[in-house]
């Protein structure tokens, strides 16, 4: 098979604080290849975000990243670029999508400035074919009138359609990756689907590789062609998206999936929450992280930490000492 | 079913939007309080500027058959202490009162916004050295600041919209760091360096334009402020030397003579307190403006 676009070796990432050293993303592996989806799932807090803006390069200023870490973007080490290098590629290779689209748009500048201005610095366009690839851009990512649109503000637009616009913003250089840190948690449940759709549609059709972070299980089901499960810091599941919701093994996947209410329900149901907190980051407990949360927890589990095993057939990896066969309704 | 749970139909809802931004439009109309002074401003800054081809006597020129002359035919304002005609006095004067007006407050705002910008974004050390060279700044008095500047360098018009414009920094220093904190976190920062964009970049497309409207007003109030300054400055002799005529520096040559020709020292004291007064009324609504559009743009 042909080299990954995007390989993250062993990625640490360690916030400095107050209380200690907080390992919010810690001992990644995973590689991804052009044009394919992978979906990331994982609670509030397990480090997915984290993990994005270290592809990214994007971090605060009391980070420290594991020495063995190593992000390849298309062969190169993205830790040995220097800043301008880095800022070249931010962009127009890999880009990024944010989850509050109220936020992530300026609020006093117009919709086409701000697709535009990403062509201007990249593409080096002028004003006036930046202004017309904006309105291309817009009619791409299913704006309406993208002419009148694109000399409107932020807040002339629902939220649906900035996030729309935050697209076009992402794919105004035909990025070769696409990061999407949970792009429809903010928005409304009926234009969440659209937005969804939209996302691996262009994905498709522009032969772009895409990390899609959700906490939602229900979001990468038919829009991923793999998903990692993050728990604490790390991946605790990988698998092929029909793969792992066929066959999931690890308790804490199987839970995520239990959480979704559904919508043959019957009324009032209560939802599987799952029980417990996310796990100290600073002082992590001995043993599997996810144990004192786990219903098929056993002594194994609470001493020794279970490392990310790849099955024989090499579609189906698992951090789990007691994998289940089961499927999503134990 | 659906359709019952509206009390209006679409173009009821559209009418009664638009009658509510009428509403809004009659409330909020511009009244006398903005347009008088605004057509007071507009009427002196056109005297300074067309000053030279109005057809005014030589605010140099002596008279000395009318010294001290209550407005009369040949002098509509009278004359003072030396008889020169107070009319063409006012006018040219200012001229030095509106560019120390705006000028002092330009030059401390685009210092202090270059100043305060680095601070708030970069914070850290680069935010400490600029509190602490701030708070410094301000412990030296101005006054002698200025005093200072017109000893070493002479009261010419340039060295008074400097001197008085480094006195301006400090404020619009810390405008700008507050209002730049206040976005350099927001999250149209980060997508901004998440497509590349370098930090000068960030800060001039999208920082600057989100704290300009902050400045814009800040100006509005010291605009005035300054008028008045340089008058207190004229009136003490630092500001442009005689006999460059300016309003502050009237004031002062009246006041030996006030109990029998008042009119030297109050007419210009009215011109200046009619304008001042003006600059912080029309500053007042446009403030208002500006923050009620901010309110709805955000």
């Amino acid at each position: 098979m042909a080299m990954p676009l995007l390989q993250v070796i062993d990625q640490r990432t360690y916030f400095e604080t107050g209380r200690g050293l907080l390992r919010a993303v810690d001992g990644v592996d995973f590689e991804l290849h052009q044009g394919r989806t992978l979906g990331v799932v994982g609670e509030s807090g397990c480090g997915k975000t984290v993990l994005a803006r270290s592809i990214m390069g994007l971090l605060p200023s009391n980070t420290r990243v594991g020495e063995g870490s190593r992000i390849i973007f298309d062969g190169r080490d993205l830790g040995a670029l220097d800043e301008k290098s880095l800022r070249a590629l931010r962009g127009s290779e890999i880009a990024m999508i944010f989850q509050d689209p109220m936020t992530s748009l300026n609020p006093v500048l117009t919709v086409g400035k701000q697709i535009g201005e990403t062509l201007i610095r990249h593409h080096g366009l002028s004003r006036h074919a930046a202004r017309g690839r904006a309105v291309e851009l817009l009619r791409d990512v299913g704006i309406p009138q993208p002419e009148v649109r694109v000399d409107q503000y932020p807040h002339q637009l629902s939220g649906g359609m900035r996030q729309r616009v935050a697209i076009a913003i992402a794919l105004s250089c035909q990025p070769r990756l696409l990061i999407a840190d949970e792009p429809t948690t903010a928005l409304d449940v009926t234009v969440q689907a659209d937005i969804l759709d939209l996302l691996r549609r262009q994905q498709i059709e522009r032969d772009m590789s895409m990390i899609l972070i959700t906490h939602d299980m229900g979001v990468v089901a038919g829009r991923s062609d793999e998903v990692a499960v993050m728990y604490a810091g790390r991946i605790v599941e990988w698998a092929e998206t029909p793969e792992l919701f066929r066959n999931t093994r690890m308790p804490y996947t199987a839970a995520l999936l239990n959480s979704i209410p559904r919508v043959d329900d019957p009324p009032h149901r209560r939802i599987d929450a799952i029980a417990g907190r996310p796990p100290d980051l600073i002082h992590p407990p001995k043993g599997c992280l996810f144990a004192p949360r786990c219903g098929h927890v056993e002594q194994r589990c609470r001493r020794h930490s279970p490392p990310l095993q790849l099955a024989s057939d090499g579609t189906h990896a698992q951090a789990c000492w007691f994998p289940q066969s089961v499927g999503t309704t134990p | 079913m659906v359709d019952g749970t509206y009390d209006e139909t679409p173009e009821a809802e559209a009418d009664g939007q638009a009658e509510a931004i009428a509403a809004h439009r009659r409330r909020n109309r511009l009244g006398p309080i903005f347009w008088i002074p605004l057509v007071w401003i507009v009427f002196v800054v056109l005297l300074a500027v067309l000053a030279p081809s109005l057809g005014l006597q030589d605010p140099a020129d002596i008279d000395f058959l009318a010294l001290q002359a209550p407005p009369n035919e040949d002098h509509v304002l009278g004359t003072d202490v030396l008889g020169r005609d107070i009319l063409a006095r006012i006018v040219y004067g200012a001229r030095v009162s509106l560019t120390v007006g705006v000028a002092a407050p330009l030059i401390g705002l685009v210092l202090g916004l270059m100043i305060g910008i680095m601070a708030g974004y970069y914070r850290g050390w680069t935010d400490e050295i600029v509190g602490t060279a701030i708070d410094t700044w301000l412990a030296v008095p101005g006054l002698v600041i200025l005093l200072l500047f017109s000893v070493i360098f002479g009261g010419s018009l340039p060295t008074v919209c400097i001197g008085l414009g480094l006195l301006f920094i400090p404020a619009a220093a810390r405008i700008t760091r507050a209002t730049t904190m206040n976005f350099a976190n927001r999250e149209f920062v980060l997508a901004a360096r998440a497509m590349g964009a370098s930090d000068l970049r960030i800060l001039a497309l999208e920082i600057f334009p989100n704290i300009v409207w902050p400045l814009v007003a800040y100006i509005l109030i010291a605009i005035p402020i300054a008028v008045v300054i340089e008058g207190a400055l004229s009136f003490l002799g630092l500001s442009v030397a005689s006999p460059t005529p300016s309003w502050g520096g009237m004031i002062a040559e009246g006041r030996e003579h006030l109990e029998e020709t008042p009119h030297i020292s109050l007419i210009p004291t009215a011109v200046m307190f009619v304008t001042v007064l003006s600059f912080n009324l029309v500053g007042d609504t446009v403030r208002r403006r500006l923050a009620d559009l901010r309110d709805r743009a955000i």
